[in-house]
Order: structure tokens, then sequence, then C-alpha cells
């Protein structure tokens, strides 16, 4: 185990921590937030050392956070291309073109799905209810849902990615993080 | 019929999100009202309004808010399930997106009427986007008074809202789960009546805690400004109010629609703009956990939690799903399977197990390999989970198979027979991988 001194928060990242804590009566309340501060503190994964990082801060055995971290699946234990494209194929996706879809990025990728892009740019996997059915077929990347997708613009939409902020796993956990944490101007009225 | 808005009549307005915006169209009149009332009165009220919960199972929600301690200083927590994850249902990732401000206030009401000092709003992981709109306007309704200490001048009303996201588990949904999943544990069901507590008696960290789902919380506003009997007109008697329907599939304007309980089955359909691409075939009327109907079977069927039943299904969580005659029955189930095998959280061995022995029997069927007494084996292990899992995952998982067994045994017939689908060109999706690990969960 590594000394939570030596681990990697930034500043900002361990203030916020502290605050997420005070949420909770119990520090494991902290645990699945503070996996979400670690996966963007370690660039939208969580190493074996963020593992233990969070582990050390909040005083837990890494065994435990570990088994937290892997029961979850927004929770990258493995490394992932920098854009997830996560395609819902879900009972209503399923029957409005999802398969096509994914028959269409695996084409333009040069991949199946489960796999990732020689440059590391692409993942693709296919996802349970994304929960925006009305919009099907709805893919998911990193922060971003994208509806209406379907194998005529499902070239657009890969290059709208390529050249898009955000969409990434660590844009992901930190919009979680700016979520979880209260606002600024707020925090003087926060008890 | 048209629709009768309740909870999404100002859903459109720009700017509605905001405090502001959100007060000038009548937001926060229900708080006020409910301050002006003893604790008792507010539940009383909500009681009137017979308000059933939202989330899918149709609890009494004053029943709950009563079964809470009324004194002693011990601390409360009032959660709100935000975890919406029943395939075929998207209404609460709208009304927190559109509407945060009406789930803060109904918690507020909440928890000014069960004492309770702390909240959390667990939101789903993937709802970025909802988690971020919640945020605003938890900070806004704090900076107005809302929220925090005295709210409202009170200095007996004190109320803390922290929202704790997910990381992908539908099990967490499960509002067992729920409760240690908030407590940094894997999102795996606890003990429940009668082997168990109650959550009012003993939830998260031991302390009484009262879960109900975001749109029931959304309702409470409505009743406290209008009234309990207000509420109560509309709808039906056992079934009063409105419900938030997620309208999806083969129809032409797929989106929610908020009808009065009771609405017959047909009119929501067409009020979503009515069937495309071919004949109605089957409607699944409350998300993927609910038997699916045949379109002989929709008629007469009202919206509403008895007549669901009447007809052999459930009104759950008003994911409404509708299939056309184009719809291979035997691959819808089949990918509901793999759904509930993918979901199971491993904890219970009916259900860890009986979900990927359905999900592959379903695989070899539709892969054209099956045989005629599989059929009858798929409703075996249904009947080996049902009732014996332990939480509701597992029932969730048998009731949709068995009803499309039940409703369309000539289909999966058909498959094993010919070895391919009874819907001329049909091909059933080849996954790169089959239920049990699979790319993108780590296991």
């Amino acid at each position: 185990m590594v000394a939570a001194s030596a681990g990697r928060f930034s500043e900002a990242g361990q203030a916020q921590l502290a605050e997420i804590v005070s949420h909770y009566p119990d520090p494991g309340g902290a645990i699945l937030p503070a996996l979400w501060l670690a996966q963007r503190e370690y660039g939208g994964w969580l190493p074996a050392d963020a593992i233990a990082e969070v582990a050390a801060r909040l005083g837990r055995p890494a065994s435990e956070i570990q088994g937290v971290a892997t029961f979850y699946t927004m929770y990258n234990t493995q490394q992932r291309g920098r854009r997830h494209i996560e395609v819902c194929t879900c009972l209503t996706c399923g029957c409005l073109g999802a398969y096509e879809v994914i028959d269409r990025l695996e084409q333009i990728l040069g991949i199946h799905l489960g796999q990732t892009t020689a440059d590391g740019e692409f993942t693709l996997t296919e996802a349970e209810c994304l929960n925006y059915c009305e919009a099907a077929t709805v893919v998911q990347v990193g922060e971003r849902y994208f509806g209406g997708v379907n194998a005529e613009n499902a070239a657009d939409l890969v290059a709208r990615l390529r050249g898009s902020e955000g969409c990434t796993p660590e844009s992901l956990s930190n919009a979680i993080v700016e979520a979880i944490v209260p606002g600024r101007n707020a925090g003087a009225t926060h008890g | 019929m048209a629709e009768l808005q309740v909870l999404l009549q100002h859903r459109n307005v720009p700017g509605i999100d905001g405090i502001d915006v959100y007060e000038s169209h009548g937001g926060y009149a229900g708080l006020r009202a409910a301050l002006g009332k003893e604790r008792q009165a507010v539940i009383d009220e909500v009681k009137a309004s017979g308000l059933r919960g939202r989330g899918g199972a149709g609890f009494p929600t004053w029943i709950k808010w009563n079964g809470l301690p009324k004194s002693g200083s011990a601390q409360h927590y009032l959660l709100c399930n935000a975890d919406e994850g029943e395939p075929g249902t998207f209404k609460d990732r709208e009304l927190l997106l559109k509407l945060p401000h009406m789930v803060v206030e109904g918690m507020a009401i909440a928890a000014y009427a069960t004492r309770s000092a702390n909240g959390f709003v667990y939101v789903r992981g993937e709802f970025v986007e909802s988690a971020t709109q919640l945020r605003k306007a938890i900070d806004q309704a704090y900076r107005r008074g809302y929220l925090g200490r005295n709210i409202l001048g009170r200095s007996d009303f004190c109320f803390d809202l922290h929202i704790h996201t997910g990381a992908g588990s539908y099990e967490c949904g499960e509002e067992t789960a729920l409760m240690s999943s908030l407590m940094g544990e894997r999102g795996q069901p606890r003990l429940k009546p009668p082997h168990g507590p109650l959550p009012v008696v003993s939830g998260v960290w031991g302390s009484p805690t009262l879960i109900n789902n975001v749109e029931t919380y959304a309702c409470v506003p409505h009743i406290l400004t209008h009234g309990g009997a207000w509420y109560a007109a509309m709808g039906t008697q056992r079934s009063p109010g409105t419900k938030i329907f997620s309208v999806s599939g083969h129809v032409a304007r797929p989106g929610n629609y908020e009808i009065e309980l009771g609405t017959p089955l047909t009119e929501l359909i067409e009020l979503a703009g009515g069937v495309v691409g071919g004949a109605l075939k089957a409607v699944i009327p409350g998300g993927s956990s609910v038997p699916i109907l045949p379109a002989e079977k929709c008629a007469g069927v009202t919206l509403d939690y008895e007549g669901c039943q009447a007809a052999g299904t459930m009104l759950g969580s008003g994911g409404f799903m509708v299939f056309n005659d184009k719809t291979d029955i035997v691959a819808l189930m089949r990918r509901t399977a793999q759904f509930y095998a993918h979901e199971s959280c491993g904890k219970c061995t009916p259900c860890r197990e009986g979900t990927r022995w359905i999900s592959r029997v379903l695989d070899r069927i539709t892969a054209g390999a099956g045989r005629m007494e599989d059929i009858d084996l798929l409703l075996s292990i249904c009947d080996q989970i049902d009732g014996r899992s332990y939480c509701p995952l597992g029932d969730a998982a048998s009731w949709p198979i068995r009803a499309g067994i039940r409703n369309f045994r000539h289909e999966f017939e058909h498959w094993v027979r010919h070895g391919s689908s009874p819907i001329p060109g049909f091909v059933p999706p080849v996954r790169s991988h089959g239920p049990g690990p699979v790319p993108g969960r780590q296991e």
C-alpha cells in the first residue's frame, strides 16, 4: 500500500475529497465518489496505484476498494480507448437499428465489438439500456449521449468525436465529480 | 383523450430548470404550504392524495412516510432513487434534466414531514447531464433558503441534500442495493421483511431511512399546493393521479406522456402517433420486467395498477414499449435475458445461475440449434428463479420470459422446427460475446 502523501491526487482533488467525505456520517460512503475522483486524477482509469491511493486516503483496505471498483461497469480497472463508444442494443434500440449501427462502426473503426483501435483512440462496446429510448439508437461516449444514431450517420459521429473536446473517460469522471461537489457560491450556506 | 400534464406542464418553458422561472410558475409554493401545516398534516395530505410509489411497485407513499419515528433525536435519512435503469423507461432522466427543482422541492417537503435532516439523491452514473442540472438546482435552492439551515426562517427545520452518483449497475435501483451502494459497498441487496428490517426502521448506517422514486417526489409539491383531494380526483379510485409513461419503439412520436391513470392503453399508443412500420404486435407496458401483452389482449386494458394486473401484466415503471409485426419475439426475449444475465449482481444462486442459463438456451434457439424441450426447460428455469431469489431482480428476469412463451409459444416452436425466424428476412444479431463476462465489464 502506498501512503496517501505519495499519491497523485492534485490539491484541488484533495480538497474535493475532503468536501465529499463531509457529506457522509461514515467515510465508507465516500468510496464511490472517491473512485470517480481517482478515475479523473489518474487520466480516466483506475490502475492499482489509484486503488491504493483511495484506500490510503479513506483508511480502508485496498482489497475492499478493489472489490467495489470491479463491481461497477463505469469504473475502468483496465485502460480503454480515449473515446469509449457504447451503443445501446437493449430492447427499443435493438429493434430500431442498433445492431446495424454496430456493424457500421466496426467497419469504420476496423475493430470488433469489445476491442480498441490500435492507436488507442476508440473502444467499441455494447451497452445495456441507457434510458433515452425515445431517441433510439442511443450512443454514450464519455459524459455525452448521442440520440438518433443510425448506420447512415455513424460515420459523422466518429468524425465529430475525433475533433471534439471531452467525451473521454477522464472528462466523464470530472463531470461527475463536479456534480457531486457543491458549487462555490453555494458553499457558504452549505452546512 | 389528451394528456393531463401536472408534472410535465411546464417542461418546455425556457429556463424552467432555473429557480426564478420555476418560482414564477408556482415553484416552491408546495413547500411554503407544507410549512404552514403540522408535520403530521403534511403526511395526511399525501395520504388523502392516494399517491402510490412511481418507481414500479406502487406502494402507498404515505405509509412509508408515516413509518419513520416521530419523536426522539435519531438521525433520519431521506433518499431519492434516481437510478433509473429499467429498460424502456426514461421519465426520471427527463424530470431531473428539465424540472430538477420539482424533485428538490418534493424532497424538502418530505424532509419536513418526516424530520429528516439529511438527504441524498442517488443518480445513475450514466445520467451526467441530469446530475449536472440537479447540482445547479440544489445550489440555487441553498442560496434561496429552501435547503440548509433554518429553512424559510424555521429554526426547527434544517435539511442538507447531497448528490451520490452510481457507477453502472441496474441492481442499485433495488432499494436495499441502493443503500449498500450509498454506503460504499458493492451494489448488492440486503435482507428485507420478514427476514430483515424495513428501511424506515433501519436503513442506511442503521438509521431510519425513507426512499422514494424521482417521480414520486415530483408529485408531492403539487399535492401540497392544490390539496390531496384535488390529486385524488384524477385517475381512478385505487390508482389516483397522473403517471408519466415513457413511450418508445415502433411509434411515430416516442417520448414521455403524462396521462391520468385509468387511461385506455390504446389511447396512449394513439397519443404517441400510432404504430409505425406495420401493425401492432405487442406492448410491454411497464418496463422490461413486466409481462409482454400481445396485441389481441391490448383492447380494453386500462393503464392503472389494477387494470394492468387484470390483463396479466403490470404498470411497473411506465416504460411503455410498442412493437410492430416485424418484431421477432424470441429475439426480443433473448435480448431481455441478456440484460438480466448481465445485471444480476451475483449474490444469490438462483438469479446468478438462472439468468445466464436462460440467456444461453435462448442463444441456442436463435442460433437455429434449439430443441423442442428447450421451451419447457426455459419455463422450468423461470420457476426456479421466481420467488427464490434474494431480491426482485430474479423475479423480474423470469416474468418476461414466461409471458413471452405463454403468449408467443408458436414463435418459439417455429424457431426450433425451422432453425429460423417466423419473421421473413429477420436474422438475429450475432454477438461477439455470450452471457457471463462481457467486454466492457470487469469481472
